[in-house]
């Protein structure tokens, strides 16, 4: 890529290029090639998923997926493999960095107000959860309760009850954590119980 | 009591049995008989589902998951910040000691870019008069900058500025005439690895107007003298508006509520962007940081070609769902539109309205005090300058700008 192209993207006065159109921007873009973009299109969804259960924010959502595949595309080496390993490889990122994203410290608390908040307007209850006002601040209690209560599951248990309970299979799990198909089981069963003390933990506070 | 038959199988074994991914004759047969894994297995079970009902709580709801334009849009921010990620450490920590503040500000100010054709759009299409009386209203049939104002955005009014712009590529077809990006001088953009940079006398005729340099003697000390030039060739976009395509996509979207006026129909908005020359000034001194960017360009242009009136188009912008609220008013609020250009400012950068050289323009500084940026209107003419300097600094520089 054309360093100079790029510097010319940063200056302040490039306001013609500003006026840029999304279409343009595409054509502009030709940064990475057709085999990242059917990998961005084949997981982004699914990697959504599963970075909300954590993070319970759209907007956090998608930054955090927007770093794992930044970084994916700075890696060619990953994006050439198998796509069940690139999946697996995306899935072991974009999870980190959401529980970086949770644990840092001083964003946590201000983020689970804000997930308070957005939540409230984001999501419209379903049939069975018309609760009115008082009935969605329960639930946002209990969607905290809940998160933090993942949150305090060992590294590895916590990964792997992410992961199942966001659908995952057990031969998906083992990829994505490196380990044995036939050891899932009993780090789900682990994390499971240890979630359970966990939630009951919080739920009784 | 039974005693089973097999040695009892650990919990793992269990745990998978009860997800189906663990099925043998002999596990069940072994259950029947043996009350130990039976208790095992419905503690198992409890905890199971003790989860899944937590679960079931913290998933997206329906309404969360991203939708196809959601995950386009997603696809679109990645470009942008990709571009950002790899002109970082080559600009930055080699080649060209650009100031830490305009790389900072440069993502959220290109993300707020990419919205700037809407916002364009709506300062602009108020000018629209209907065809016939184009010609006699000619000075109100165009956008022309003349002046520039500030349009905060915070990174969330950014992001819904990103979805609604995405979505208005739907309402119509954005087109590039070709032959009107072409420019010799202008080669400095594909070609710069093979091409020296052009020299200043190059970059005149390129623009089409003679650049204005600083005052050596405002440069900080340590920069070069001599800037490193950029050509940006003029260039135009055309888009035009499409009510059946805009109606397909209303309805994909789930607003068939929305339409295209007919009026709209083959209505097209011409923006023309100006040559633009980027002059950096950079130390040559490995490790200094201080770098000066000066910008130069002509005016920004925009008409709209077709039937549209005035009200027309302007209520059925400020209507698409998803354009933020709040930009919006800061829209409105701007009186002299068909001549002010909205600057979006990312809400964590400092602004203020300053004088340059007898114009009003907009300084900015971010909160570190890393560096400062200027825009103004002068004559026709467009001029940004910014640094890794202090404001007082880069207002001495403003001053000191002549025709060499």
């Amino acid at each position: 890529v054309n360093g100079q192209d790029d510097l010319a993207d940063q200056s302040v006065l490039n306001l013609a290029d500003a006026a840029v159109s999304p279409e343009t921007g595409r054509q502009r873009s030709a940064l990475v090639g057709s085999t990242f973009d059917a990998l961005f299109q084949r997981f982004y969804s699914e990697l959504f998923g599963l970075v909300y259960r954590v993070l319970g924010d759209r907007m956090e959502t998608e930054d955090t997926l927007q770093e794992a595949f930044l970084r994916l595309s700075d890696d060619a080496g990953i994006q050439a493999r198998p796509e069940a390993e690139v999946g697996a490889w995306l899935r072991r990122v974009a999870i980190n960095l959401a529980f970086n994203r949770l644990r840092s410290a001083k964003r946590a608390r201000a983020r689970l107000d804000r997930v308070g908040r957005l939540e409230r307007s984001d999501e419209e209850p379903s049939d069975n959860e018309m609760l009115g006002p008082s009935g969605l601040v329960i639930r946002q209690e209990e969607r905290a309760a809940v998160r933090l209560a993942l949150a305090e599951v060992p590294e590895r248990q916590r990964d792997c009850l992410l992961l199942r309970h966001s659908g995952y299979s057990y031969a998906e799990i083992a990829m994505t954590l490196g380990m044995a198909i036939g050891s899932v089981g009993v780090l789900l069963a682990r994390a499971e119980h240890a979630f359970r003390t966990a939630y009951r933990r919080q739920t009784q506070a | 009591m039974n005693n089973p038959t097999s040695a009892c199988p650990d919990i793992g074994v269990w745990r998978a049995w009860l997800d189906h991914e663990h099925e043998t004759l002999q596990l069940e047969q072994h259950l029947a008989e043996c009350p130990d894994c039976r208790r095992v297995v419905d503690e198992l079970r409890e905890d199971a589902a003790l989860v899944r009902g937590a679960f079931a709580m913290i998933s997206p709801a329906q309404t969360t998951v991203p939708s196809g334009a959601d995950i386009a849009v997603a696809r679109e921010r990645l470009d942008w910040e990709r571009r950002h990620s790899l002109a970082t450490p080559s600009v930055v920590r080699s080649r060209e000691p650009i100031p830490m503040f305009l790389t900072r500000i440069s993502i959220p100010w290109r993300i707020a870019a990419s919205g700037l054709a809407a916002a364009l759009v709506l300062s602009v299409l108020v000018s629209v008069t209907p065809e016939g009386r184009a010609r006699a209203a000619g000075f109100l049939a165009q956008f022309r900058s003349q002046q520039v104002t500030a349009v905060e955005l915070t990174p969330q009014t950014q992001a819904e500025i990103m979805r609604t712009v995405t979505a208005l590529g739907n309402l119509g077809t954005i087109n590039t005439p070709s032959g009107l990006t072409a420019r010799p001088a202008a080669a400095a953009r594909g070609g710069a690895e093979q091409t020296p940079p052009p020299t200043l006398a190059e970059a005149n005729q390129a623009v089409g107007f003679t650049l204005a340099t600083p005052d050596p003697a405002t440069l900080p000390a340590g920069l070069d003298k001599t800037p490193r030039v950029q050509v940006m060739p003029a260039s135009q976009e055309r888009f035009t508006f499409d009510k059946a395509k805009a109606s397909a996509y209303f309805k994909s979207t789930g607003h068939p509520e929305v339409t295209l006026p007919d009026a709209f129909d083959g209505a097209t908005l011409v923006v023309s962007m100006p040559s633009a020359a980027l002059l950096q000034y950079s130390s040559s001194s490995s490790g200094a940081k201080e770098a000066l960017v000066l910008g130069e360009a002509g005016e920004l242009v925009v008409d709209v070609e077709g039937k549209v009136s005035l009200e027309e188009m302007r209520d059925f912008l400020l209507g698409l769902p998803g354009f933020p609220p709040t930009v919006v008013s800061q829209l409105r609020q701007i009186t002299r539109w068909n001549e002010t250009l909205p600057i979006p400012i990312p809400v964590q950068v400092n602004w203020q309205t300053e004088t340059f050289r007898g114009n009003q323009g907009l300084l900015l500084n971010d909160n570190s005090g890393v560096g400062s940026a200027a825009i103004w209107h002068e004559s026709g003419r467009m001029y940004g300058l910014a640094g890794s300097l202090k404001a007082t600094q880069l207002q001495r520089i403003a001053d000191g700008l002549a025709v060499r």
